[in-house]
Parts: structure tokens; C-alpha cells; sequence
């Protein structure tokens, strides 16, 4: 592959006693869609906070496109785009104007924050509900909306945090859709999930997490392959396999 | 940052809900009170005292006793508590240091004037410093000059009848005496006579300076301090839930710092804080009649200044609080609590004096001394620099409450 564009070395978050991540360390190279799997709680937020800036590592280093986070926070933030797990929208703006708001936030012009807009709006199939208050949409309208607005300002590396929680498949597909139509434009892309077959169909390389730490690494096929038949195996079976025998450690 | 004040401001007025309680609300309030305030003007027990010069014997002094309150629990509603006071000297410089709201004095030739008929001119002497409105006052002033006035109508029609009759002779102790019997019978009778001062006239010399008798002038910035107050803390709420949808959490992650995101948020409610004092201003002047006194430009200032407190409050406030509950009910208490502590729902003067010495813990308080000084009492723009420099005070302690706060907690 390319050369990595994202290096995060063993990093460590505590809240209080509770250490949610720890001794995490990945790369994902350019252009790739790196999976990071793992049940509720296994710190997949926390890593993708850390990564995207919003939250200090206790310790550990991450480069960016090469810079580095702790000292460059400005010029990462200029090479990302976050769709957190939880909906960030402005629910009485309509879906164009949080789009252009937080466009204009990432430092486009009005004009190319209208076009990119436009542009997304369309891709997520919803150019007719363009003007809609986003308080009137459905689930999976607002989660389309939510993966947009990361797609605003050109990043280069997308976080995305469990972006087809709880949606319809229709919405779900049309994500999917959009993100290969992504990495084929070659962004590299962040994909959180506890959904085995969402990974296993878009990832290039998976992450298992579990519990603060990263316990297994390999690409979907590779991972199957431990389990002897990667044939009929699934990432399911790959995943209870794991974190079961983690959780009898 | 003018795009997250201005996005603030969009989210803002598609709130219904809000713009009612924003503009519509406080209007509803300020109507109520108003007109409550247009009827209590004269309903409040003051003090006064009765002061006379003349020497001991005198007409005045008979009146002075009759008007005396024996008793104060048997004054109706809205009846002033009369003082016997017998240095003139004494009571003004007591007005003067503002001890006394304020006395009526009799001149020393009251009773000589009162029987050649030439009419005698009562003196009422009150302390604008103290605070009482100009209607108040004239309502009251006006009251004892009739009451005065009538009841020396009855005395001198009755007593030069007794003289002119023959009854009684023209010498001055026959004509006190009688005088004194008739008041003695009026009082018994509690007779009422009403009718115009037509006789005793009354001069007010205010000790201070006292322009305006409309209740909106005290009325409408009491509220706006309180309202302009509550929808900037009302803010912290939406701050918050800015803060709880995570679009924070996505600003900060984007190109804009922090302090351009703190800015914008301030921005926007000091923006919309602004539009409210502009409509509240020109809709006391349109509707209420407001009189901004001397210095309209003081006016507008301390208003501005408000408007700026008020914001980094909310910021404060919404920097201190996790859930957008407490946000909103912090907000509200604390916007409840001080209104009527700083003297927006009353004037502060009324107020016993420790508890004046507490208000100045809230701005609110100085707020509104600054515009009864400007408004009532005709301050210029120097008298209220303490009050300006106090909304400056509590603006920079907020704001370095909440930028403190936002740099180290900031999610
Ligand atoms: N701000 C926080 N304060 C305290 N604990 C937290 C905080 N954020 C996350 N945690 C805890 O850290 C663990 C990992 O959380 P998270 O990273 O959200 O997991 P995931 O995204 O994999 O479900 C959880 O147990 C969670 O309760
Ligand atoms: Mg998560």
C-alpha cells in the first residue's frame, strides 16, 4: 500500500480510575478504509476523539498527514472530517444551512460551501430536502446529514463514527454506496462499527478492539483464515472467538 | 465568529417559542406593572414632617396638631405619617443628608396672613435623592394644601362671621381661641370637607432635582435590566444543548479555534441582547413615553453595558454546568432571584438599607440605580460612571470565569 497517512502510537485515555483505551496503536495507510471493530465500551470513540483532536491523549503520539496532533492540532483539523457516533446537527437549521455552516466552518467560501452542499446533499439523496428542518427528518435522513457535513471542506481522512447505527437499509445502503464512491476518489476513511458484516464488505483492514486495547489486526480474509475455514467463517465467529477468549483472561 | 453569531441568531428566530418570550413577554409585564405602578404612585406611606416657624400659640400650630399622626395603625391605606418637627433648619438639613424624604413648613407669619386673608404659602421641601417619584409627591403635597386648605376655608369663613357678628372680639387671642374650637369641632366631626386649596397655595423646592412623574421611566428599565438579564442566561441553556448534540464537539474538530467558537457564542447573545434593549427603548419612548432623562447617550450606554454583562454571564454559566436542565434552571433562578434583589421590580430606594448594601451583589442593582439616577433623578452621564464601571467589573469576572473554564473543560 501507499505510505500511512494516519500513525497512531500506543496511546493511552484514562477517565478517573478507568482506563478506556489502552496502549492502542494503528496505522492506516492513504487511501485506505481501515475498520476499528469492537463491542459498546471498547474505547472506539474515545481512539477516534483522540485522533480527531478533540481530546487529549494521556499519553502516545498520533500523526496526521504528517503532523502531529499535540503540536499541530490547526493543520490536522484542516486534513479531517468527523461523523461522530452521536448526531452533531442543528436540528432547527435546515439540512443546506448546516451543511453550509459548518462548510464555512472548516474555511470554504460561501460559494464553495454552497457547492459542496449541493453536491452532498445529492450524493446522500437528499437534494429534494434540501430546505427541510433537519427536526423533521428521520433517523436515517439525520445520519445521511451527519456523514455529509464530515464530507464538507475536503478532507482527506474521514472519522466515522458508527455512522449506520440504528437506520433504515435503505439509508444504510446509500452510506455504504457513498463510501466506496469515497474511496474511490481516494480518501482514506476511519470506519467504526459493531456490525461484523458492515466491515467485512467495506473495510480494507480491521482492528478488533476490545476493552482499551487492540487485539487482533488484519485484513478481513486474514482474520477468517485464523479461524481455519475462512470460507464459512464470518467476522461474527472471528469476533466472539476473540473477545470471548478476552473476556475468560 | 460572525457566522457562528449569525447561526445562533438563525437558529434564534425560527424559535417561535423564544421570540415570543423574548419580545412579547416582558411587554405583557411591563403593561401589568405600569398600570399597577400608576395607581400604587400615590399609595406609598410616607413620612412627612410639619415644620413651622411661628412662635408658639400660632394658627400653624393648631393645624400641625390636627394633622399630627397620633396613631399610626389607624392610618387608611396610602395616608402619610405626620411628624411634629419644630426647627426649620433641623428638618432641611436632615432632607439634605437624606434622613427625611421630605417636610412642609409654615411660614412664621402663617397666622397673620391667614387672618388679614392674604393667604398664606406652605413651603414643602423633599429630597429628589431620595427617590420618590415627582407624582407621589405632588400627590401628597397636594392632598395637605386642600386639606389645609379647606379646612382654614371653614375656620376663617366661621371665625370673621363671629368677628363681623360681634360675638367674639377682633383681638388676636379671642380669635385664637375661637379657632381653636372650631378645629377642635372639626376634628370631632372627622369632617371631610373637600373643595380646591384655594387658599393656602404650596411651593415644592426639591433638594436635588426630580424631572418626571411617569412610573415607565422607572418601570421600563427595571425590566429590561431583568429581562435583558434573563434571556442572555436563558442562552446558556441553548449553549449547553450545543455543547449535548455534540455540534461542539464537530467545531472544534473543524478549522476554527476555540476562542473564535467562545467569541461567536458570546457574539450572538450579545447581538440578540442588543435588538431587545433597541426595541425596548423605542418602544418605551413610542408607547410609554419614556423620558431618558439628561443624558440619553448615558442611557444607552449602561443599556449596552448590560446587554455585554449579561452575555458573559451566560457564557459563565453555561461554561459551569453539565446538563442543559441545570443550564436552564440555574438561568432562571438566578435571573428570578436577582431581579427583585436588584430592584427591578421596585425601586431599590424603598428597600431597607442592609438590603440595598446586599443588592450590590448583583448587577441588576447597579444597573438600575444607574438608570433611576439617569431617568428619574437627572443625572448626567459622570454621576453613573460607578454604576458603568461596576457592569464592567462583573462582566470582566464572568468573562474570565467562563474563558478559564472553556480552556480547560471545554467538552
Ligand atoms: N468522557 C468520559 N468520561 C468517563 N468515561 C468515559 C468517557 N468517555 C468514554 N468513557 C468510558 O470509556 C469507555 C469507552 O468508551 P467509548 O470509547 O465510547 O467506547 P465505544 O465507542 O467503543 O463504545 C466506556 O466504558 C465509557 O463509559
Ligand atoms: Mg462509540
Amino acid at each position: 500500500m501507499a505510505e500511512d497517512f494516519l500513525v497512531a502510537t500506543d496511546l493511552h485515555k484514562s477517565f478517573h480510575d478507568f482506563k478506556a483505551v489502552n496502549g492502542v496503536s494503528f496505522s492506516i495507510a492513504k487511501g485506505e478504509i481501515f475498520g476499528l471493530l469492537g463491542p459498546n465500551g471498547a474505547g472506539k470513540t474515545t481512539t477516534i476523539r483522540m485522533l480527531s483532536t478533540v481530546l487529549e491523549a494521556d499519553s502516545g503520539e498520533i500523526i496526521i498527514g504528517g503532523h502531529s496532533v499535540r503540536k499541530k492540532a490547526e493543520s490536522v483539523r484542516a486534513l479531517i472530517g468527523v461523523c461522530p457516533q452521536e448526531l452533531a446537527l442543528y436540528e432547527d437549521l435546515s439540512a443546506m444551512e448546516n451543511l453550509i455552516f459548518f462548510g464555512r466552518m472548516d474555511g470554504l467560501n460561501t460559494r464553495d460551501a454552497r457547492a459542496q452542499a449541493e453536491e452532498y446533499l445529492k450524493l446522500m439523496g437528499l437534494q429534494d430536502r434540501a430546505k427541510g428542518r433537519v427536526a423533521k427528518f428521520s433517523g436515517g435522513m439525520k445520519r445521511r446529514i451527519n456523514l455529509a457535513i464530515a464530507l464538507m471542506g475536503n478532507p482527506q481522512l474521514v472519522f466515522m463514527d458508527e455512522p449506520t447505527v440504528g437506520i433504515d437499509p435503505q439509508s444504510r445502503n446509500r452510506i455504504y454506496e457513498t463510501i466506496e464512491g469515497l474511496q474511490s476518489k481516494g480518501m482514506t476513511i476511519l470506519y467504526t462499527t459493531h456490525y461484523m458484516e458492515e466491515a467485512d464488505r467495506l473495510c480494507d483492514r480491521i482492528a478488533i478492539m476490545d476493552g482499551g486495547k487492540i487485539i487482533a489486526m488484519d485484513t478481513p480474509r486474514a482474520l477468517k483464515a485464523q479461524l481455519g475455514d475462512s470460507e464459512k467463517a464470518t467476522l461474527e465467529d472471528v469476533f466472539l472467538n476473540l473477545t470471548g477468549r478476552s473476556l475468560r483472561d | 465568529m460572525w457566522l457562528i453569531a449569525l447561526k445562533d441568531l438563525r437558529i434564534f428566530v425560527k424559535d417561535r417559542a423564544a421570540l415570543f418570550f423574548f419580545i412579547i413577554f416582558p411587554f405583557m409585564f411591563i403593561l401589568l406593572f405600569y398600570f399597577l405602578n400608576l395607581g400604587a404612585a400615590t399609595d406609598e406611606r410616607l413620612t412627612y414632617y410639619l415644620v413651622t416657624s411661628e412662635a408658639e400659640g400660632g394658627l400653624s400650630h393648631q393645624i400641625i396638631n390636627l394633622m399630627e399622626t397620633k396613631n399610626e395603625s389607624q392610618l387608611k391605606p396610602g395616608e402619610p405619617v405626620f411628624v411634629v418637627e419644630s426647627n426649620f433648619d433641623e428638618a432641611y438639613q436632615k432632607v439634605k443628608d437624606g434622613q427625611l424624604s421630605g417636610f412642609i413648613a409654615f411660614p412664621a407669619d402663617f397666622t397673620e396672613r391667614m387672618t388679614t386673608g392674604s393667604g398664606a404659602q406652605l413651603e414643602v421641601v423633599v429630597d429628589a435623592g431620595a427617590g420618590y417619584d415627582r407624582a407621589a409627591l405632588n400627590g401628597i403635597a397636594a392632598a395637605i394644601a386642600s386639606q389645609v386648605g379647606a379646612e382654614q376655608i371653614v375656620i376663617k369663613a366661621s371665625v370673621s362671621l363671629l368677628v363681623e357678628g360681634g360675638i367674639i372680639p377682633p383681638d388676636e387671642e379671642s380669635i385664637n381661641q375661637a379657632t381653636r374650637q372650631i378645629l377642635a369641632e372639626i376634628t370631632a366631626e372627622q369632617s371631610q370637607t373637600g373643595g380646591e386649596p384655594s387658599f393656602i397655595g404650596f411651593d415644592i423646592e426639591r433638594v436635588g432635582d426630580i424631572e418626571s412623574g411617569n412610573p415607565a421611566d422607572y418601570v421600563i428599565p427595571g425590566y429590561l435590566v431583568m429581562f435583558v438579564f434573563f434571556a442572555a442566561a436563558v442562552t446558556a441553556e441553548a449553549i449547553v444543548r450545543e455543547r449535548q448534540n455534540n455540534t461542539l464537539e464537530r467545531l472544534l474538530a473543524s478549522s476554527v479555534n476555540k476562542s473564535t467558537i467562545l467569541g461567536g457564542v458570546y457574539t450572538g447573545t450579545a447581538v440578540r441582547g442588543l435588538i431587545q434593549i433597541l426595541i425596548f427603548w423605542v418602544a418605551g419612548i413610542l408607547f410609554f413615553k419614556v423620558d431618558l432623562g439628561q443624558s440619553p447617550l448615558a442611557v444607552i450606554i449602561l443599556s449596552i453595558l448590560m446587554v455585554i454583562m449579561s452575555s458573559a454571564f451566560a457564557v459563565m454559566l453555561a461554561t459551569l454546568v453539565r446538563t442543559q436542565r441545570s443550564a436552564g434552571s440555574l438561568a432562571r433562578v438566578t435571573a428570578l432571584i436577582l431581579a427583585p434583589l436588584g430592584g427591578c421590580w421596585w425601586p431599590l430606594f424603598i428597600l431597607p438599607e442592609w438590603l440595598q448594601t446586599v443588592a450590590k451583589i448583583s448587577p441588576h442593582a447597579w444597573a438600575n440605580t444607574g438608570f433611576n439616577k439617569l431617568m428619574l433623578f437627572g443625572a448626567d452621564l459622570g454621576a453613573v460612571v460607578p454604576e458603568m464601571l461596576a457592569l464592567v467589573v462583573f462582566t470582566v469576572i464572568f468573562g474570565a470565569i467562563a474563558i478559564w473554564r472553556f480552556r480547560t473543560s471545554a467538552v
